[in-house]
């Protein structure tokens, strides 16, 4: 009897604390997600009279239209083309056992910045570029801008499908398919492709979003006449002459409209492909894109040079190499170049690069265990929110989102430290994780809990020592890509800290906007140290523990 | 982009600047400072002591930056200040972190600010006034040989102090640019002889709508009406000829006019690949410190147009709610010592002093007053309404 009253007695608290619990947890979940509301309404709330005479100014613009247009498809196509790409390299190496464990070579992929990576190739190919291949690639142009993006989204995605593939017993279905009769990359395209597409939803907003807003890219290799709506909305936000800041208002509405209709193309995207792959399984009509998948396999290797060739010109480029010093005489000689700028700035860049390193590891932790307290109180909730709820601070416009938590941090008076700028950092590293998370949390295997909770494990038990466990390998992608987020944080950065901390993106920006090219080559490099680090050891990580696959014994993933 | 906010100033500072340009005996009108003994600046001096500043200035320039640095360990030095240099990329930045901020505590001690962002500050009240006569250094502006009272049309007022000098000028191979002075019709020749290699920032870029200014100026032979407030007529008598210009011009431009650099910098770049034969500036001794730092061919030279180069200044502000204004003052006071302009001028920088005992005419290129700012505006509209789409 008295053994049972205290039974009842523990069991009591037990069962409030995990109300508490639970209460708290969607607490802090609802109030990291509800943040970038709060930041677009409160930036966005407008200062001045706003009419609607003004749209008509808008409107007037010369060049919207087209400017509009091409905005979008260059977000929808560059997003779409990375994927179908992703998708078919992805295939390719995973039939092939010794190139399973791909990720480790994306690190390196993965880790120059966007901005890096357009410097990079027109300098590379453009006209009077450093090689002198005239590849007719436009110095400026639309196609140059969606080059640049599908070279850095490609490997994103692949290391997206590396995190979900993990979870699906891909094999098993190849299995399958091929015992019906259809050749493997029949089976990629009908099994496997339909299932990876709806996981990856989370992926392809926010490399569409991104593309929608992208300024400093656009500014370098995008068209200018008439310019990317971005940067139009870029401009009229950061000019305080008059109507230009009701112009912003406008065109900041107009843009969330884009987000909105580039939402919308993306789910009938999803939807049709997946149809079309269901009619084209079922007629069991030819088509022949499979021929051209060899092709893929030498993606990444090509890419890898492509990079590497990169890092070779900046590098050189930090060391002091330029277009007069005799590249182009007879008598140029390694001697020319010193470590001069690295010296100089050696005392300048240490501080912000342990700045970026220790917020970004703080952000990045949060960020991702944010994402599995959102995934998991779902899950017990047993219904799942809409993606683009979660993924909000991802496709909001960032500059007008920010300044709202610049507003609210000023009416708080909280002081400028560190703290503030890893808060305006974890929306950011809570989306991102969260879309690498998500596919891979909800095709984890829930017989292994059934097993484990017939062995006795309670539920935290379960929770920590099977699902977390099966989990690791897409926890440890996602801390990588959240961390590299962190790191390529500008504006919440210089926003928040108000130049009280600096960190080696703040300094490496700045540098961006001038013309000195060795400089901007030493920033890109340092810049790019830390996420290459992160994706690195993630990688390599992320092979020491396989992912839990359905149909365990024909899922041989790569066993480390 | 000029705002329209700017009220019809230009055209007094216009003719008081040609006059004084033209008999450099008249009366020097002293400003009336502070003295740096007196019991006032001890005061600022000693409550300074110890205190940070905050200085939100453009990040992007190795100059810059490094004459930044050497500034902040001579001021940490002399007065036990500490600098600090917030870099950003666009000067709009401070001035969007003032609005936000609304008169509270600001985050900003000291900013590098001129043009609109200047007018609109002033305008809000967000700018510390009567700078000029709390800080002793300001004696000494040069203000009878510069057209550093007025900012694009916005009298200082004691809002904002001079620190440098902008002067619109090319960066030039030689071969290609063998005059001295630039005119419009010049260039037109060179960009026949040379397709492919000229080219402009995208208007309303900063140094892209001068350069259309410089040009407007040429072709109408510095018509008075550009100095003043635009009206109809004068609009439709004098623009066509800046239009039918680039009518002709645009097709031997770089990319065929189709697309141009985004900024100063980019175009920098450009020419540096030399995939173009000019590079445009408002540092008017960019070029020399750029060659010497072998980031540019030997052949470079620097080129102005014909009636002079486009000249203003570029300045330092203090916000009414800075956390630190009395050290922000006496890092102004330092800025404009003749031991830091000098730096400013000979070190890596190479801008043009701003204060009587180092001004030299033979640092500075023959100076042409900025247009009225309805132009700078009419400009930038009928550009975007005619190749901007």
């Amino acid at each position: 009897m008295a053994a049972t009253i205290r039974r009842i007695v523990q069991i009591v608290p037990l069962a409030r604390i995990r109300q508490i619990a639970l209460a708290s947890g969607w607490l802090l979940v609802s109030l990291i997600s509800l943040l970038p509301i709060l930041g677009i309404v409160v930036g966005l709330w407008p200062s001045e009279q706003i009419t609607f005479a003004d749209v008509e100014r808008l409107l007037a613009y010369q060049g919207l239209s087209v400017s509009v247009f091409m905005t979008l498809f260059s977000a929808i196509f560059s997003t779409l083309i990375s994927l179908y790409i992703a998708f078919m390299v992805y295939s390719q190496y995973h039939l092939s056992r010794r190139l399973q464990s791909f990720e480790k070579y994306l690190a390196p992929l993965l880790s120059l910045p966007h901005l890096a990576i357009a410097l990079g190739l027109v300098f590379l190919f453009s006209d009077g570029g450093l090689f002198f291949v005239d590849s007719g690639l436009p110095r400026k142009g639309l196609s140059t801008l969606i080059i640049a993006i599908v070279i850095k989204e490609v490997p994103f995605f692949l290391l997206i499908f590396s995190a979900i593939g993990r979870q699906l017993p891909i094999k098993y279905w190849l299995l399958q398919g091929k015992a019906l009769g259809y050749q493997d990359y029949r089976c990629w395209w009908f099994l496997v492709f339909p299932p990876l597409l709806k996981q990856s939803r989370l992926a392809l907003l926010a490399a569409t979003a991104y593309t929608l807003s992208v300024v400093d890219m656009s500014l370098l290799v995008g068209p200018n006449i008439p310019e990317l709506f971005a940067v139009s909305v870029y401009r009229w936000q950061s000019s305080f002459a008059a109507g230009d800041q009701v112009l912003a208002f406008w065109s900041n509405a107009l843009l969330l409209i884009l987000l909105a209709v580039s939402v919308f193309i993306l789910y009938a995207h999803e939807k049709l492909a997946s149809i079309g792959c269901k009619a084209l399984a079922t007629k069991g009509s030819r088509f022949h894109i499979g021929k051209i998948n060899p092709v893929f396999k030498a993606w990444l290797p090509m890419l890898g040079l492509l990079i590497a060739m990169m890092v070779v010109v900046f590098t050189l480029w930090s060391f002091g190499l330029n277009w007069h010093s005799s590249w182009h005489s007879d008598n140029f000689a390694f001697t020319q170049l010193s470590t001069r700028l690295w010296q100089d700035e050696w005392l300048f860049f240490a501080l912000p690069l342990q700045n970026s390193l220790l917020i970004g590891l703080l952000a990045g932790l949060l960020g991702v265990a944010f994402a599995l307290l959102a995934l998991e109180l779902q899950r017990q909730k047993g219904k799942y929110w809409p993606d683009y709820y979660w993924l909000l601070a991802i496709i909001l416009p960032q500059l007008s989102m920010v300044l709202g938590w610049q507003i609210m941090h000023i009416w708080s008076q909280g002081g400028y430290h560190s703290g503030w700028i890893v808060l305006s950092h974890l929306p950011f590293t809570f989306a991102y994780a969260y879309l690498v998370l998500k596919g891979p949390f909800q095709s984890v295997e829930p017989d292994y809990e059934l097993l484990a909770a017939s062995f006795g494990y309670s539920p935290w038990q379960r929770w920590w020592q099977v699902r977390f466990r099966l989990l690791l390998p897409a926890i440890f992608m996602a801390f990588a890509i959240a961390f590299s987020v962190s790191i390529a944080q500008y504006i919440p950065t210089l926003m928040m800290g108000a130049g009280r901390v600096t960190t080696i993106t703040t300094e490496a920006v700045a540098i961006g906007t001038g013309s000195q090219q060795d400089l901007i080559a030493l920033y890109v490099l340092l810049q790019s140290i830390l996420p290459f680090m992160a994706f690195f050891v993630a990688a390599l990580l992320a092979r020491r523990f396989r992912g839990s696959v359905a149909g365990n014994s024909m899922g041989g993933g790569s066993i480390g | 982009m000029t705002s329209l906010l700017f009220k019809c100033l230009v055209s007094i500072f216009a003719v008081f600047f040609l006059a004084t340009t033209v008999n450099a005996n008249d009366v020097i009108k002293p400003i009336a400072a502070v003295d740096e003994n007196s019991s006032q600046w001890q005061q600022t001096l000693k409550t300074a002591r110890g205190q940070s500043v905050y200085f939100y200035a453009w990040g992007g320039s190795k100059a810059v930056n490094d004459y930044i640095r050497w500034a902040t360990r001579e001021i940490a030095q002399q007065y036990r200040i500490r600098l600090i240099h917030v870099k950003v990329t666009d000067p709009s930045e401070p001035v969007s972190r003032l609005k936000a901020e609304n008169g509270r505590t600001s985050a900003i001690d000291l900013m590098w600010v001129n043009g609109e962002n200047f007018a609109y500050l002033k305008q809000q009240g967000f700018l510390l006034g009567n700078l000029w006569t709390t800080i002793p250094n300001t004696a000494f502006l040069a203000v009878d040989k510069l057209p550093i009272t007025v900012d694009f049309g916005e009298p200082m007022d004691g809002f904002e102090v001079p620190w440098g000098i902008g002067q619109f000028n090319l960066i030039a191979e030689e071969a290609v640019y063998p005059q001295p002075q630039l005119s419009a019709k010049s260039l037109l020749d060179i960009a026949k002889k040379n397709p492919n290699t000229v080219t402009y920032p995208r208007p309303p870029e900063f140094h892209g709508t001068t350069f259309l200014k410089q040009l407007l100026v040429d072709l109408t032979e510095a018509d008075p009406r550009l100095y003043q407030l635009a009206s109809q007529q004068a609009k439709e008598q004098l623009l066509p000829a800046l239009w039918q210009y680039l009518d002709q011009l645009h097709p031997l431009l770089w990319q065929q006019g189709q697309a141009f650099p985004s900024s100063a910098a980019e175009q920098f770049l450009l020419y540096q690949q030399q995939n173009l034969s000019m590079a445009v500036s408002f540092n008017p001794n960019q070029w020399l410190k750029e060659k010497s730092a072998k980031q540019i061919s030997k052949s470079s030279v620097r080129r102005y147009f014909t009636d002079g180069a486009i000249t203003n200044s570029h300045n330092l502000a203090i916000p009414k709610s800075a956390p630190s204004p009395d050290a922000a003052k006496i890092v102004i006071n330092f800025m404009l010592s003749e031991k830091a302009q000098q730096e400013k001028f000979t070190g890596v920088w190479g801008d043009p002093s701003v204060i009587t005992a180092l001004f030299d005419e033979k640092a500075t290129m023959p100076a042409h007053p900025e247009l009225h700012s309805s132009w700078h505006v009419l400009i930038e509209e009928t550009w975007q309404q005619r190749y901007g789409g």
